[in-house]
This record gives C-alpha cells, structure tokens and sequence, in this order.
C-alpha cells in the first residue's frame, strides 16, 4: 500500500509549524522514518492515521485521500496504528481490551474475533496473561498488547510510532524481529528517534529535521553519506575538537574516539567503515 | 455505538467507588429522609401510585447528586487514559462512541439507584400484598427519574470539559441544591420549573395526587416556568428534560471536534 504526501504543512493553534511543506512517498514493505524529537514524526503519524488535519497539502493512501471523510474511513479500515503514547483501560484485561478494540476495527463475528484474538495473543506472547488485568502489565508488555491491538483487523498498513521507546533491550530485540515478520506485503512506517531499529529492520527510510524532508532512499545510501568522514582516534588527551564525537571507549591509558568530520581531526586517526547512525549524524550536521 | 455503550457499561458498573459512594449516600437517605416508611405516600386516591411517587421524589433528592458526580470523570477519561489514539484511528466515528459512551455509562451509573428504588418497590410489594406497586413503580421511574436523569448524564458529560472533574462535583452539588431543592420564595432559583430535574411535573401531572406541602406558596421569580401539574406540563417536562440532553451532547461533540486538531 503506497502512501503519497505532497506539501504537507500542519501549524497547530499555539503557531508551531510540525511539518513544513513535506513531500514524501512510503513504498509496500518496512519503511522507516527517523528524526530527532520535534522533528515532525509523530505529528506526520497522526495525520496519516487520521487523527489529525493538516493545515494544507495531500496525503494519498493506497488511492484513498485523507481530505475526504471517506477516504479517511477507507484507510481507518485498513490502518494497524500503534501511537507513540499507548494507553489502555487498566480494568479491562487483555484479552476483554482487544475484543472492544475489534469490535470498533468491524470485526463483528464472535468466533472470528474470538479466534484472531487468540492467535494476536499468541503472536505477542501474552496468552497466559490474557485474562488479567491491564492495570499490572509492565510496559513491554502493554507494547504487546499495543501491536496486537493494532493488528486485529489484518491491516495493510501498520504506523508505528516509537515503538521501542522504554523497552529493555530483550523486548526490543523481539519487537524489531516482530516488525520485520510482519511487514511482508504490508506497509509498515516505523517511526523512531532510535537509530538502530531502523537499522535492523528497515531497507528504505526517510528523515525529517525540524518539520522538512531531511533525506529519502535506501539504508545503504544514507550510511554512504558519511563514506570517508569516519574517524577513530585513540589518545591520553582531550576529544579531538574538530568533527562530532560519536563514540568514546576507555582504551589502555587512552580514550578511543569515534569521530565524524570531513578530514581527519587528529594526525593519528584513521578511517572507519560508516555505520547508519554515522551517516544519519553526519546528515544532521551537514545538510543533504 | 453498541460496542462502545456495552463496555462503557462494564467499566463503570464495576467500578467499586460507584457502590461505595451510593452506598453511603443511600445510608444517608434512609438515616435522614424517610425513605423506609413504605406507605409514606399515600395522599389519596392511588395509595399505590403515592407511595412510588413519593418513594422517586426522595430517591431523586439524594441520589442524584452521587449520580452527576460518578459521570464527572468519565467524558476525559479516554484522553486521560491516553486510549484516545487508538480509539480514534478505528473506522468507528466520534460521534456513535460519545453517544454509545454516553449510553453506557449514565445506563450503569443509574443501576444502584435503580437498584435502590425498585427494592423498596419489592418491599413494598410484599409488605402490603400489592404486587401492582412493581409496575407503578416502573412507571413512575421511566415517567419521571429516567428524563431528569438524561438531563442530568448529559449534563455530566458536558461540564467537565468545561472545568476539572473536581470543581464540576462541587459546583454540580451546589446547582442541585439550588436549581432542585431549595424553595423558590427563599431565592430565585429554578427549583420547581419545567427545567427542574427532580420528577414532580411527571410525578404529580401524571400519575399521583399532588401532596398538601405543595400547595402554591408565595410569588416568586421564574413562576412563569411553573405551570401547575397537569399531564401537559408533565410531557412538556420529559420534551424539555431531553431537549436539553441533546442539545448538550451536541455542544460536547463540537467541543471535541475543536479539540481534535
């Protein structure tokens, strides 16, 4: 499902411009979308998900557009949406919050809301908590929860919002390998200010800076990006003072610098392969 | 809306502080108003229609404040919750979960009182050999609590987003004293016109003979909108009494519209 924005702007009453004239396309499959906090992401999320209007522009999702009030049911019926900041009712159970939430996604039939809630609980892992209340779930846990809810109607597009946001590394690591399987031919946008999720799961991404299109394309060119500005300095002495110190290990008597600058910042440095948060720094600094 | 009213209802209904609160201000009516006193109603004519009437007349006065209060924290809660994104991003509309939550929740928020109201009808019932008390007492709450009650649930869900849940208990409390139960030579006030909440224009119009106590006191402001208590006056009532909810639920709907971008 091919989402499609041109010129999207949203100024919120207060005067805050969040998206500033953005044109983006998200082919099928696992898409990410970085950004620094303000960057725009979750405002962009919302608006596709239907939550919010933009001040001007076009989103098209799947040939459905969102300015129209049938468009928007169009792709609420097939939209999977994980919001940044997930709540749930703590008196419900899982399984008793994921049947309310089916029965407002149209899953009307008992016995398949049964059945697909049984399997979205198996899927995540929570079937033998199923029956307890909300209210004593952990947050990797109400995660789960979250990305069962959103994919209780069998969704051609799944928007996640800073999904790994608070999980300790174990969840994440499960919460990437999810993602991944079920992107297959789903459109799935992930969003994150988490450099390597994006990393891990995703071929293509887009990155937003303070409301505009910062890059769009492959994984592979964004890393290329700092290609020959990656440095590693080890030294007794203080940082290197030119470049962006994106690393510092304890090494001998020495500290080791991993530094991203356009030529060396110190006489002893020697290269280092890029790495995608390398390339996403460097953009950040340097501009497309 | 089906969806939303059924589980609006299971939350509320299971939520201790409701019984808890009710409980107490139940304790309260029994200690101080005479709520036990079965045959308290007779005035003539239908004893059986009496007693239910005055049996509503009593519950209302005490039991619709912990009413309006238990709503308070409802029409914020989903946002509170921060459930609201996910409720949101569903093709159900806006406007059939406010009115499935509205539902819902003023359905189980009346189930003590209901509770309350058609256990002494039982006892009643038993009491005196009169099982007719059982349908009186349906007809009395469906004529005469069940539109105050509309009123009063929309009126809920519209104040809070207007002030904190807190400050709209408070001012709730003090606007059912004042618009409901205090006399209307002692101040203007809307007690006791067809704005009034408490019943009495179904209650007396309708369905019972009118008590000796309220025989027409002294000249008062507002006495325009109290019409003597005849079954026109009662319907009008019931029409005001849900003109007002919808009227209400609209406002809260174009205030959530506003808020929503």
């Amino acid at each position: 499902m091919r989402i499609d924005v041109s010129r999207l702007t949203k100024t919120y009453k207060d005067g805050t411009r969040a998206l500033d004239d953005l044109s983006l396309v998200v082919p099928a499959g696992m898409y990410g979308l970085l950004g620094a906090n303000g960057a725009g992401k979750t405002t962009l999320m919302r608006i596709l998900a239907g939550l919010v209007t933009p001040t001007s522009g076009r989103v098209v999702i799947g040939g459905h557009d969102l300015a129209t009030a049938e468009g928007r049911l169009a792709v609420q019926r097939t939209l999977g949406y994980l919001p940044q900041d997930l709540g749930v009712y703590p008196d419900l159970s899982a399984r008793r919050f994921l049947d309310y939430i089916a029965l407002l996604k149209g899953l009307h039939s008992r016995s398949r809301r049964r059945r697909r809630i049984t399997e979205l609980l198996e899927l995540v892992a929570l079937s033998d908590v199923a029956d307890r209340r909300l209210k004593g779930f952990s947050g990797g846990m109400l995660r789960r929860v979250g990305i069962a809810q959103a994919l209780l109607a069998d969704p051609r597009l799944l928007i996640v919002d800073e999904p790994t946001t608070g999980l300790d590394p174990e969840e994440r690591i499960r919460f990437r390998t999810l993602m991944s399987q079920l992107a297959g031919d789903r459109t799935v946008l992930l969003s994150t200010h988490i450099v390597d999720d994006v990393a891990q799961t995703c071929r293509s991404l887009a990155v937003l800076a303070k409301g505009r299109l910062a890059f769009q394309g492959s994984v592979r060119e964004l890393v290329a990006h700092a290609h020959q500005r990656v440095w590693t300095v080890t030294t007794p002495g203080p940082a290197p003072a030119v470049g962006r110190v994106v690393a510092a290990l304890p090494e001998g008597a020495g500290m080791r610098y991993r530094v991203v600058a356009p030529g060396p910042p110190d006489p002893l440095a020697r290269p280092a392969e890029p790495t995608l948060e390398d390339g996403y720094l460097d953009l950040m600094d340097t501009g497309p | 809306m089906i969806a939303t009213m059924r589980y609006e209802f299971a939350m509320q209904i299971r939520r201790p502080s409701l019984w808890i609160v009710y409980g107490l201000a139940f304790a309260a009516l029994v200690a101080v108003l005479p709520y036990w006193s079965l045959t308290g109603g007779s005035h003539g004519g239908n004893a059986v229609a009496g007693a239910m009437s005055r049996a509503a007349q009593l519950l209302v006065t005490m039991l619709a404040m912990v009413y309006g209060c238990m709503l308070a924290d409802r029409p914020g809660r989903d946002r509170a919750l921060r459930v609201d994104g996910i409720l949101d991003a569903t093709p159900s509309g806006r406007t059939a979960r406010l009115a499935g939550k509205y539902a819902g929740v003023c359905a189980a928020t009346a189930v003590p009182m209901a509770l309350a109201y058609f256990g002494r009808a039982a006892a009643y019932a038993v009491a005196e050999g009169e099982p007719s008390a059982l349908g009186w007492a349906a007809v009395t709450f469906a004529a005469s609590t069940l539109p105050g009650l509309v009123f009063l649930g929309a009126l809920g869900f519209a104040g809070p987003l207007l002030v904190p849940p807190m400050v709209f208990r408070v001012l709730f409390v003090a606007y059912w004293f004042w618009g409901n139960l205090i006399p209307a030579y002692l101040m203007p006030t809307l007690s006791h016109t067809i704005f009034s909440a408490t019943g009495e224009y179904a209650r007396y119009g309708l369905l019972a003979p009118l008590p000796d106590e309220y025989g027409r006191g002294p000249a008062a402001m507002f006495d325009v909108l109290r019409p003597g208590f005849t079954p026109a006056a009662a319907w009008l009532w019931m029409g005001v009494m849900v003109a007002l909810a919808a009227a209400l639920l609209v406002l809260v709907r174009l205030r959530l519209s506003r808020s929503e971008s």
